[in-house]
């Protein structure tokens, strides 16, 4: 349907400056897009991959798709970077936001505006065409968002008579408060060796740690609204206000313990809550993200998006794999068929799919998706990832738990980030607004 | 503590918490008990430091142990160490080995074949090749033997790049293959199987075995290799214990999970199982880890004997 001759666009890097490597390779996409058949190596450390896999294989007799378990995490982007180096690449891997612009800048991927490009003008918000599209080229269809919610008890809140934040200063109250009903417990945390979460505050707030200006990047990561947001954070967890805690096991456990009666975090959270700590079922709750000023302002902590790798065999039948499982609702339907997962679809249209498939017991009945589509509207946009990412996240991760230490500052942390990430960036080549 | 000093103080002697730094002054004309006191001190010394270190390793042991016991519940709910309230240890077993199909046997399987055999003919020709570089004479022997140490001190994961885009090359990537036949090369085994030899293998029993008529071969095979057995272990439990903790290679060679071995499927099951709602896949990396150092514990204890006089082999010459 939305097939373009991708001959006619061959690699035009020169229109995409940001991009430093480009494309070097053969460009034999021509005729690999036009073909809808054969196999399809597939990618993927998301749950239910295989599930969706299945699926697609039942109802398209033409394309075979192969899926792999890959690991998550660093390791993941360093072996689908070398399989580009390698040519040994998958026809679809799965990209989360964040690492997409850095697959992007260094030729990595396959451009996708033959193909989806018009897909993805169709049927996303703008903030999130931004996560995927660079340069003036789309690069990936996104599959979820991860629009940010507040999480509290609200057993513990009735109890002690404590409101529900709805900006960050009764916010700051609501922890004060709940370390006054019970010393042990916490209304929140910072995690220590994850910055997505606070990336997505400052995001909230209005900082753009990224953008591009022409051929060049600008990156402030340590903006008037960045600062705003590490101070008060970095004050509760130096104050012990929330607590410091890595986001794996010490964070759940401190949820299964009581330690942890509220938290922000995005709508996949819910999904994770209900299994991790099955037994406090309807005890939690849902609100709408705290804001600076009481209007509603939200952000992305998480989500993923689908690429073509450089180099991939069979781009034509991955573009239509790509498409059936981000914007076909049975598609959608397969990713969350286990019913475990409070996954929230990037493509508005499609949340009535993944809601119908999460029970809502456990939240007491309540509308998890309607406070998810409320906030994923509210969504900042503008925000694009860095091209270095794996370079910003380490220097941050490095400083983040000596910050309840209070040896550190949290907007110190930022600075040094910024300061890391600007050599990199000048390291690989790529040119730096001023 | 204020207690304590107001007892000690009328006392004539210093008061007992100083002990420490005023016995050498007042202690200098006595001298057995100043030698038996810091010889206690050294031992007690030694003792508390091997203890930490023991605690250092067998506190996470424990943990792991502990952990494996308990529920998913009690995981979180209960301090780690600790045992928890339900005791799970053979549920999740059963778990872990019914799994999607068993995979976790195969990823054992794989392992052993990885470590195992790989291990075996890397130390075969490893034990032979440090021989001949020992006993024989050819041309370009040290210059080669020099290539060997470069080998012994590139690090293994910085191979890994280069191997995987060599087997790009030869297509196999995501085989069998390609993880296990860079095990078979071992640089470091080679200069440890010379050095063995050396000190091992008498060159009067190598000319007596020429002398009655056997070949190069046979007097490797019959003479020197059963000499070189304790070099064999060694060599063997080096290599073995090098495949079984390499990670990087695997994870970018292979990506088909019925080839993994064990410490990337338990690494694939904890790298996601938290982040993405699946607590059980957290449980399961737990349990898995127990099961999977069973059999190093296990080799280590019953090749112990040849290991140790393995280590100080050589030592002396």
């Amino acid at each position: 349907m939305f097939r373009r001759r991708l001959t006619a666009m061959v690699c035009s890097v020169a229109a995409l400056g940001l991009l430093a490597t480009g494309c070097g390779g053969t460009d034999n996409g021509g005729s690999a897009a036009e073909k809808k058949t054969g196999e399809v190596t597939f990618w993927s450390f998301v749950k239910g991959s295989d599930k969706v896999a299945e699926a697609f294989n039942r109802t398209h007799p033409d394309i075979k798709v192969n899926f792999e378990t890959v690991p998550s995490g660093q390791e993941y982007y360093s072996k689908l970077s070398n399989a580009v180096k390698a040519g040994t690449v998958p026809d679809v891997a799965v990209v989360e936001y964040p690492q997409l612009p850095e697959f992007a800048t260094q030729g990595k991927l396959e451009s996708l505006d033959g193909t989806l490009g018009p897909l993805v003008d169709k049927r996303f918000p703008q903030s999130t065409r931004k996560l995927v599209q660079l340069g003036g080229k789309t690069w990936g269809v996104p599959r979820d968002a991860a629009p940010l919610m507040l999480y509290y008890r609200n057993d513990f809140f009735k109890t002690h008579k404590i409101d529900v934040p709805k900006t960050w200063a009764e916010y700051r109250n609501m922890t004060e408060r709940v370390k006054k009903a019970d010393p042990k417990a916490r209304g929140g945390v910072l995690y220590t060796d994850n910055p997505g979460l606070l990336s997505a505050l400052t995001w909230q707030a209005g900082s753009q740690w990224f953008s591009t200006k022409k051929d060049a990047w600008k990156v402030s990561l340590d903006d008037a609204p960045s600062r705003k947001v590490a101070d008060f954070w970095g004050d509760l967890a130096r104050k012990d206000l929330v607590s410091s805690l890595s986001s794996l096991d010490p964070f759940w456990t401190s949820v299964q313990q009581n330690r942890t009666v509220a938290y922000v975090c995005a709508s996949w959270c819910a999904g994770a809550q209900q299994a991790t700590v099955a037994d406090q079922k309807g005890k939690w709750a849902v609100a709408p993200v705290p804001t600076w000023d009481g209007k509603p302002a939200s952000a992305m902590y998480g989500g993923s998006s689908f690429v073509v790798p450089k180099g991939a065999k069979n781009s034509g039948a991955a573009a239509e794999f790509i498409k059936w499982i981000t914007t076909d609702p049975v598609g959608m339907k397969a990713w969350v068929s286990s019913g475990t997962s409070s996954m929230f679809p990037a493509d508005p249209e499609l949340v009535p799919v993944t809601k119908s498939a999460f029970p809502t017991d456990y939240f007491g009945g309540q509308d998890v998706y309607a406070v998810g589509s409320k906030s994923y509207d509210a969504v900042v946009p503008g925000w694009t990832w860095g091209p270095v990412m794996g370079t910003t996240n380490t220097a941050i991760i490095d400083q983040l738990p000596k910050v309840a230490e209070g040896n550190v500052k949290l907007s110190d942390v930022l600075t040094g980030a910024q300061k890391a990430t600007v050599k990199d960036i000048q390291h690989r080549g790529m040119t730096l607004a001023p | 503590m204020t207690k304590t000093t107001t007892l000690s103080a009328p006392a004539p002697t210093a008061a007992a918490p100083d002990r420490k730094s005023r016995s050498r002054p007042t202690g200098r004309s006595p001298r057995s008990p100043r030698k038996r006191s810091s010889a206690l001190l050294s031992k007690t010394g030694v003792t508390a430091m091997l203890g930490l270190a023991a605690l250092y390793t067998l506190l996470p042991m424990l943990w792991l142990v502990l952990s494996s016991t308990k529920s998913r519940k009690d995981l979180f709910a209960t301090n780690g160490f600790a045992p928890g309230k339900d005791f799970a240890l053979f549920d999740n077993l059963s778990h872990l080995f019914q799994v999607d199909n068993g995979i976790y046997l195969r990823w054992l399987a794989n392992t052993v074949l990885y470590a195992g055999v790989g291990a075996l003919l890397a130390t075969v020709f490893s034990v032979a090749a440090g021989y001949a570089f020992d006993k024989l004479a050819f041309p370009g022997k040290e210059k080669l033997f020099s290539f060997v140490l470069l080998g012994v001190m590139v690090p293994g994961t910085a191979m890994a790049i280069p191997l995987y885009l060599i087997a790009a090359k030869a297509g196999l990537v995501n085989t069998f293959w390609g993880v296990f036949v860079p095990g078979l090369v071992f640089p470091f085994g080679v200069y440890l199987a010379r050095v063995f030899s050396a000190a091992y293998v008498p060159n009067e029993v190598l000319e007596a075995a020429r002398m009655d008529g056997a070949g190069e071969f046979k007097a490797f095979c019959r003479i020197a290799f059963p000499m070189l057995a304790p070099a064999f272990v060694t060599i063997f439990l080096f290599q073995f214990t090098q495949i079984w903790n390499s990670f990087f290679l695997p994870l970018v060679m292979l990506s088909d999970k019925h080839l993994y071995p064990v410490n990337l499927g338990l690494y694939v099951w904890y790298s996601s199982a938290l982040s993405q709602g699946h607590p059980q896949d957290y449980l399961l990396a737990v349990v898995g880890s127990l099961v999977s150092v069973a059999p190093l514990i296990v080799l280590f204890l019953m090749l112990q004997r040849y290991w140790k006089s393995g280590m100080t082999a050589g030592a002396v010459k």
